[in-house]
């Protein structure tokens, strides 16, 4: 009993204070305005495993990764055909299932869900079935007997704060690009169904009506403050939440409220400042929905020149890049095996190299540019602990790699920003002349506009004033 | 037996695996995470440090490693509590059990795209993401997946699909490849190649011994491979100055 208090994690009271008297003042610890989302990116990953047997279970499956300040959550989607339910016999089903990851929170534990994921589940569920945002009607494939029964897995990998938000946006957009294989009815007397393997006919998206966004709220006080997209310190210290969820029409779809009373005027308040949010997100997900399936179709002609192997969109993660082997690399690999007594290989047959260069950039040239607005910090000469590198550290790295210095004076860079240098260099050396032209353009991209910050901690919060005034 | 040339559906050689990509620290809250994709199968590993206490069936004398395995959907099942048993026997041998007794350290792993091989990239991830956290190792532990045509030919690092169309399979675990301080000279004297042991393997379906053997080979050069790549990508991302808080 003792070890396992020991193993959570508690607030100090020096936090909580201090955190309560910012807010107070009207100062959130991360500098963000009380109205401010952290910066959100959205990743898609649709697999087309055309090469497999088409069994029962959809291998098109949707996926995406949503990654909002530190929070970061998956979503995957896959659908399977079912009898519908008796009283339903022309709908189709659709069911969301939130996994809470140990590996969010220590706190979290393995096996069965506790309250607060199921109370994210249905708060999802809600938002999403029982609005009608997703057509289920056009599920149907025989009345009564075989309707498509979808199926959304939330998997909570990192616990930033504000789990509820990151869970729908990231469901939405895996539901955005999800694709069911095409059925039909036919054979000797029209009674046979005949699902279409992938490859012989396009598999269709899902009839998605609107799109509802969650916006929770944090309140503070008396009931008095309250803020959007609380971080994980925010939530330990909050007196009560409310979570809205609006589509872009303004259509109210679901609330969730718990925790200390809030007065009704400040309810409609916060109503209306959901309905510019939710607008927000809207159009960002559309956004990163569209640049998605641009970069598909571009995708798709260029699988003209690699007729055995055709390039896969793989679910590439968040902003910090790999260590690809780059095409150069790999051949060096086969060299290499190739000195064991083995068959002859093949040294330019390998382009999967290539392809991967490809989807990584494109992944995050589209993460650039779903976010906006977001201010960031200018690393001042008063901080006497940095934490973040400091700019000339990064010129010299980015000296190193051989990469043009955009490196603009009042940039913040992180020890993350080194690997990007890093990641660069091994990019750099692929043969596809187009992921050279998108290597380099994110190059620029990133260089210029870094958005990922070091944890901020509480030293950071006490100069917030003086940048204040500065602006 | 000379061994045929495979027509692979990607277009790779038997010997070409496809390719690797290894990113470390993506996770805020764990204290080691690490992401390992080979091709399109993606493994996402944290560890969280040791914590105080042991199960009731652990020896409180060492240190106990917990594995959780999350598949990408679905209930946890029979095969999900093999891999999870499987990783854990694998890491008990890598870490340094007695430098922290009576502690536990969880390993997490997040299936976020399944093509093959999937072991092998779990247990590569694992490793670097305890690594990533700091916790004491021997050496770090490179998995591979050999198959085992019809043609008997052994092919590296299958696919789904080529998993489903092969005689056999095994997952190898070999310890990664030590940099000798030797010279290069002393080295080619000896026509042993360095001794190392297997530290896991797994077969699915029957192959004769000959050609397990064939593929202990295969693996062991291909896991030279992987181990160099791993120490470069080790190596490229430590940083430059330790003022990184926790």
């Amino acid at each position: 009993m003792e070890q396992r208090l020991a193993n959570t994690w508690q607030m100090t009271v020096n936090e909580r204070k201090f955190i309560e008297m910012a807010l107070a003042a009207d100062l959130r610890v991360d500098d963000r305005g009380p109205f401010d989302y952290r910066p959100c990116t959205i990743t898609f990953g649709r697999h087309k495993l055309k090469y497999l047997q088409f069994s029962f279970t959809n291998r098109v499956g949707g996926s995406s990764e949503v990654q909002l300040g530190e929070t970061h959550v998956m979503s995957y989607v896959t659908s399977q055909l079912v009898q519908p339910y008796r009283d339903r016999p022309n709908e189709g089903t659709l069911s969301i299932f939130t996994e809470f990851s140990p590996m969010a929170d220590p706190a979290f534990e393995a096996g069965r869900p506790g309250e607060f994921a199921i109370e994210l589940g249905r708060i999802v569920d809600r938002g999403l079935r029982e609005s009608g945002a997703v057509d289920m009607e056009s599920l149907c494939v025989v009345v009564g007997k075989l309707v498509w029964s979808i199926r959304v897995d939330l998997h909570i990998l990192d616990n930033g704060g504000n789990l509820i938000d990151a869970a729908n946006i990231a469901a939405l957009a895996s539901l955005l690009t999800f694709r069911r294989p095409e059925c039909t009815l036919g054979g000797d007397d029209n009674h046979e169904l005949i699902i279409h393997d992938i490859e012989d006919r396009e598999p269709l998206p899902l009839i998605i009506h609107h799109l509802p966004v969650a916006v929770t709220f944090a309140v503070f006080g008396e009931g008095n403050i309250m803020v959007i997209d609380p971080s994980y310190k925010e939530e330990a210290v909050m007196g009560g939440r409310m979570t809205i969820t609006m589509n872009s029409n303004g259509d109210i779809c679901a609330v969730q409220k718990a925790g200390i009373g809030i007065s009704s005027s400040v309810i409609i308040r916060c109503l209306e400042i959901c309905a510019v949010k939710a607008a927000e997100i809207t159009s960002k997900i559309n956004h990163a929905n569209l640049l998605d399936s641009q970069m598909e179709s571009f995708n798709d002609g260029r699988s003209i020149q690699y007729p055995n192997f055709h390039p896969v969109d793989v679910a590439i993660q968040d902003n910090l890049p790999d260590v690809i082997m780059n095409k150069k690399q790999i051949e060096n690999l086969t060299g290499h095996l190739a000195a064991l007594p083995l068959d002859a290989l093949d040294r330019n047959s390998n382009k999967s190299g290539a392809v991967v260069v490809g989807t990584n950039t494109r992944a995050k040239f589209e993460n650039n540019q779903a976010r906006d607005g977001v201010p960031f910090y200018s690393p001042s000469n008063w901080d006497p602990y940095p934490r973040k590198l400091c700019s000339c550290l990064a010129r010299s790295s980015l000296k190193l790699s051989g990469l043009p210095e955009d490196v603009e004076e009042d940039k913040v860079n992180t020890t993350q920003s080194v690997k990007v240098e890093c990641g660069l260099e091994h990019t750099k050396g692929a043969s596809s002349s187009r992921a050279l032209e998108t290597a380099s353009e994110y190059t620029t991209v990133e260089a210029t506009s870094q958005y990922i910050k070091a944890p901020k901690t509480l030293k950071d919060a006490v100069k917030i004033q003086n940048r204040k005034m500065r602006k | 037996m000379a061994p045929m040339e495979v027509d692979r559906a990607d277009g790779r050689t038997s010997n070409q695996l496809r390719p690797l990509s290894c990113t470390r620290n993506v996770l805020h809250r764990a204290h080691g995470s690490a992401r390992w994709s080979q091709g399109d199968t993606i493994v996402l590993a944290a560890v969280f440090g040791p914590k105080a206490g042991t199960k009731k069936e652990e020896n409180p004398e060492k240190a106990s490693i917990e594995v959780i395995w999350k598949p990408k959907t679905g209930l946890i099942g029979k095969v999900e509590k093999e891999y999870e048993m499987i990783l854990k026997r694998t890491l008990q041998s890598v870490c340094l059990l007695t430098i922290h007794p009576n502690t536990t350290t969880s390993v997490i792993v997040q299936v976020v795209g399944d093509d093959g091989a999937l072991l092998p990239c779990a247990i590569n991830a694992s490793c670097a993401a305890l690594a990533d956290a700091g916790i004491p190792l021997k050496y770090l532990a490179v998995a591979i997946c050999c198959g085992l045509t019809g043609s008997r030919s052994v092919i590296l690092d299958p696919t789904k699909i080529e998993e489903k169309k092969i005689l056999a399979f095994a997952y190898l675990v070999f310890p990664n490849s030590p940099i000798s301080v030797l010279p290069k000279g002393s080295l080619t004297e000896d026509s042993e190649p360095i001794e190392a042991g297997i530290i896991t393997s797994v077969t699915h379906g029957a192959m004769p011994v000959v050609d397990y053997f064939n593929c202990l080979d295969r693996g062991y050069a291909a896991c030279a491979k992987i181990s160099e790549f791993l120490r470069r990508s080790m190596e490229s991302q430590a940083p430059s100055d330790l003022t990184k808080t926790t």
